[in-house]
């Protein structure tokens, strides 16, 4: 058996170039940037971290590059438990799109998936977004804020640490998104969320 | 968001049906640059699976896209033609759609409040998938508007399929690596109508041991017949002399009693009298063959509906650099000799080694024939199961044709722990061969089976058990005191479900043809078609995929995450040990690791 008591799946989402793959690679790797051509084929990451002694494992999914023509999947949204949308802050664009992408989210993600609003690009010095505008808004849509910066390693690990510790939290109190325990997985992978043992979630067989 | 697409690629598709989402990701998967389109804003095409809202704009869409028709005055090159891509929604016909219960304004001002009888103990294994509980606590009173407020929480298919459990698709999903991306339900039972009832039939030797309704000599008899099939299939010198003959006639010669006939004629055959033994003998091999892998039956559904299982194969087509873009129109297609050279879309040429087409799209210039097999189908939001069972089943019905002119009709019933519908409800759909419409065809089953009438007011519907049962705002409900029924009287009216919506409509046929000087890098991709399973797509899919590419892999597996070393990093993450915990996978097991770079 693996050795890992929660596994999340988070997904990220927010127009092309505010940073997400930069980010899930700084998260997971520790690298900025990611190498040309390295997104070709990786699906999602892994990383396995800690929270009060206890392992949690997050399966992060980036967009694959269908944010660029708005045509993300819907089945991406799928059984996520965390959603972290993301703009740049430096780019008034990208901002403007956030409720296109609420739109979006609240089609097709489970209503009760843990949102977070994410400024990426803080070490740039061309800011286009004050803080407390990201901030408002995240309030306004009841989301998490964080300002991150990839290049830096700025809050990064803070922000995934914050959503693993969150949802450990959520899922001791039963508040996380229940998605159906007695489906089949075909490839036999185990795609389980929540506790195996003490919060009676089986997992996927 | 408005940049363009870039304007060269190796394949282009349109439409992201089933086959076309095949093709798609074959092709990225070996390299190739490949740009994928959909004039709709939503996957799939007429495989989709909508909300409740979503539906409904899909049927509104229908009704002006009919009236829409642009000219294109294109540049043109010496000697190039430029074909318009036709209408995708000119083939859907005979949309019908009926509420059966009210408004909440129509009802009367004090709903009784209770109408629920439910234990305050939950069912296990009925856990409420994904969302809030409060409906538990709620009166389950259903309006129009309840229903279309709760829209999100319906996932209603165009084209609900199954899947065999060792069916093409299943073992596609596995040996590209694409399973990852999808969640399935076993369907849970089989059910058959025999003398005028409902029963489950018997699919696993347990079943068939613990079925009461059948001798043990019966059950020898059925035990014997199935393994002569699984052995060696149709070529087993057992049906030396039948093989094109009707099925039922070798059946005939076996001595079989009426039941056993029934439940391999009917459940395990799926079989007409006119079916023949070679394809009797092949479907009962592949249901057995099925059996036994997930669940107690040998299907499985896609979590959220068909429309599911497109996308998946879209996002293998994007992780491996396909470029993706819905609402993005196909005007046409431009020729030079035999070859299709680039598509206008969008006031962009976009050129291309090969153009994989959905059916809808085509110019109609290159279509040869549209095809015999049109589908009748019907959607049905019941109350309560077509057959009362102990936990919310997933069930599977084949009904044949009572009489001459009528088409056997494919029953899936769906619950809502497929999160096709919220709780209390049910999802009913009904497919067959479309001879006159979809409502006329399909009206002698729902007859049958569903209660397909305005509810009345001052009608209360008796709860059948705590899994199905619902009360429907039609008047003021006085549950408290209404004597209960015989529950064994199936077919009384007040235990038939009661429809509370339904909607019929013709789709296309899916053996459309080319015309023999379409292009010859152009490919067709059907529409669905009429069997129960994704077989049909995943063979068409491979053979296009042969003909563009004949010395490439078809959709190799793809590798986990875990698997691929990014550069700069300077060892593998850990080897993940866990993951085989049972003996599902020993496939892929086997296969080596692949490593990007
Ligand atoms: N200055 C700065 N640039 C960043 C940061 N994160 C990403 N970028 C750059 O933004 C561009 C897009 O990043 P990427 O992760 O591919 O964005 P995605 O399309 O959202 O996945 C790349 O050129 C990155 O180098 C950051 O935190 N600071
Ligand atoms: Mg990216």
């Amino acid at each position: 058996m693996e050795d890992y008591k929660f596994l999340f799946k988070v997904v990220l989402v927010g127009n092309a170039g505010v940073g997400k793959t930069c980010l899930v690679r700084r998260f997971t790797q520790g690298l900025f940037p990611p190498g040309q051509g390295a997104t070709i084929g990786v699906d999602f990451m892994i990383k396995t971290v800690e929270v009060e002694n206890e392992k949690i494992k997050l399966q992060i999914w980036d967009t694959a590059g269908q944010e660029r023509f708005r045509s993300i999947t819907q089945s991406y949204y799928r059984s996520a438990h965390a959603l972290i949308l993301v703009y740049d802050i430096s780019s008034q664009p990208t901002f403007d799109c956030l409720p296109d992408w609420l739109r979006e989210i609240e089609e097709y993600a489970s209503n009760k998936v843990l949102r977070i609003l994410v400024g990426n690009k803080i070490d740039r010095e061309d800011r286009e977004i004050p803080t407390h505008v990201g901030e408002d808004f995240a309030q306004r849509h009841g989301m998490y804020f964080l300002e991150t910066s990839a290049k830096e390693a700025e809050n990064v690990e803070r922000l995934f640490m914050e959503i693993a510790a969150e949802l450990m939290e959520q899922a001791r109190c039963k508040e996380l998104p229940r998605y159906e325990q007695n489906t089949t997985s075909i490839n036999g992978k185990t795609t389980a969320i929540g506790d195996s043992n003490s919060c009676g979630c089986s997992r996927f067989t | 968001m408005e940049d363009d697409l870039p304007t060269e690629y190796d394949v282009i598709v349109v439409g992201t049906g089933m086959t076309e989402s095949i093709v798609a990701a074959a092709a990225s998967r070996i390299g190739k640059k490949v740009l994928h389109l959909d004039s709709n804003e939503y996957y799939g095409g007429l495989w989709a699976t909508f909300n409740f809202d979503g539906l409904q704009k899909w049927m509104e869409d229908l009704k002006s896209a009919a009236s829409e028709n642009k000219d294109f005055k294109p540049d043109l090159q010496d000697g190039e033609q430029f074909l318009q891509a036709s209408n995708q929604y000119s083939t859907i016909e005979n949309i019908v759609e009926d509420w059966f219960i009210s408004n909440d304004e129509d009802l009367p001002a004090v709903l009784a409040k209770n109408t629920q009888t439910e234990s305050s103990e939950e069912p296990s294994g009925a856990e409420k998938v994904d969302d809030d509980k409060s409906d538990k606590k709620d009166t389950k009173h259903w309006s129009i508007d309840r229903i279309k407020k709760e829209y999100r929480r319906f996932n209603i298919d165009l084209a609900p399929k199954l899947l065999f459990a060792r069916g093409e698709l299943v073992e596609l999903l596995i040996s590209s690596n694409i399973a990852r991306y999808a969640e399935f339900r076993a369907v849970s039972r089989v059910a058959t109508c025999m003398n005028g009832k409902l029963t489950q039939v018997p699919c696993s030797r347990a079943d068939v041991f613990a079925n009461k309704t059948v001798s043990v000599i019966e059950k020898r008899m059925l035990m014997q017949l199935l393994t002569s099939c699984m052995d060696q299939g149709a070529d087993s010198p057992e049906f030396d002399g039948y093989r094109d003959k009707p099925f039922v006639e070798y059946l005939n010669t076996k001595k079989l009693t009426p039941i056993v006939k029934h439940y391999v004629m009917q459940a395990i055959a799926m079989a007409t009298d006119k079916t023949s033994c070679r394809d009797g003998v092949n479907n009962t091999k592949h249901f057995l063959n099925s059996l036994g892998r997930y669940g107690n039956t040998p299907f499985l559904w896609p979590m959220y509906g068909s429309g599911e299982l497109p996308q998946c194969f879209c996002r293998l087509c994007a992780v491996f650099g396909g470029v993706y873009c819905l609402k993005r129109h196909l005007d046409g297609v431009v020729t030079s000799g035999d070859k299709c050279k680039a598509i206008l879309s969008g006031k962009q040429r976009l050129t291309l080694e090969h153009l994989v087409v959905g059916q809808g799209h085509l110019p109609p210039e290159i279509v040869a024939s549209t095809g015999e097999n049109k589908i009748s189908r019907g959607i049905f939001i019941t109350d309560r199961s077509i057959m009362k069972g102990e936990k919310e089943n997933l069930t599977l019905l084949y009904y044949p044709p009572e009489e001459a002119g009528q088409e056997a009709v494919t029953i899936i019933e769906l619950g809502p722990l497929t999160n096709a519908c919220p709780q209390g409800l049910f999802i009913v759909h009904m497919t067959c061969k479309r001879t006159k419409t979809a409502k006329e065809d399909l009206a002698y089953v729902v007859k049958k089976f569903l209660k397909a009438e305005k509810l009345e007011k001052n009608v209360s519907r008796t709860p059948t058990d705590s899994q199905t049962q619902t009360s429907i705002a039609g008047g003021e409900s006085v549950s408290k005191d209404i004597e209960s029924k015989n529950p064994d009287d199936e077919n009384s009216n007040n235990t038939m479900p009661q429809v509370l919506w339904s909607l019929y409509l013709n789709l296309p046929a899916s053996d459309i043809k080319l015309s023999e000087s379409a292009p010859n890098n152009i490919h067709l991709c059907s529409g669905p078609d009429l069997n129960l399973d994704f077989d049909f797509a995943v063979n068409q899919a491979k053979e296009i995929f042969k003909s563009m590419y004949p010395d490439e892999d078809f959709l190799p597996r793809a590798p986990d995450p875990e698997e691929i070393i990014l550069e700069g990093e300077e060892a593998p993450g850990p080897k993940f040990e866990g993951d085989n915990s049972n003996g599902e996978n020993e496939k892929q097991d086997n296969e080596k690791a692949e490593k990007e770079e």
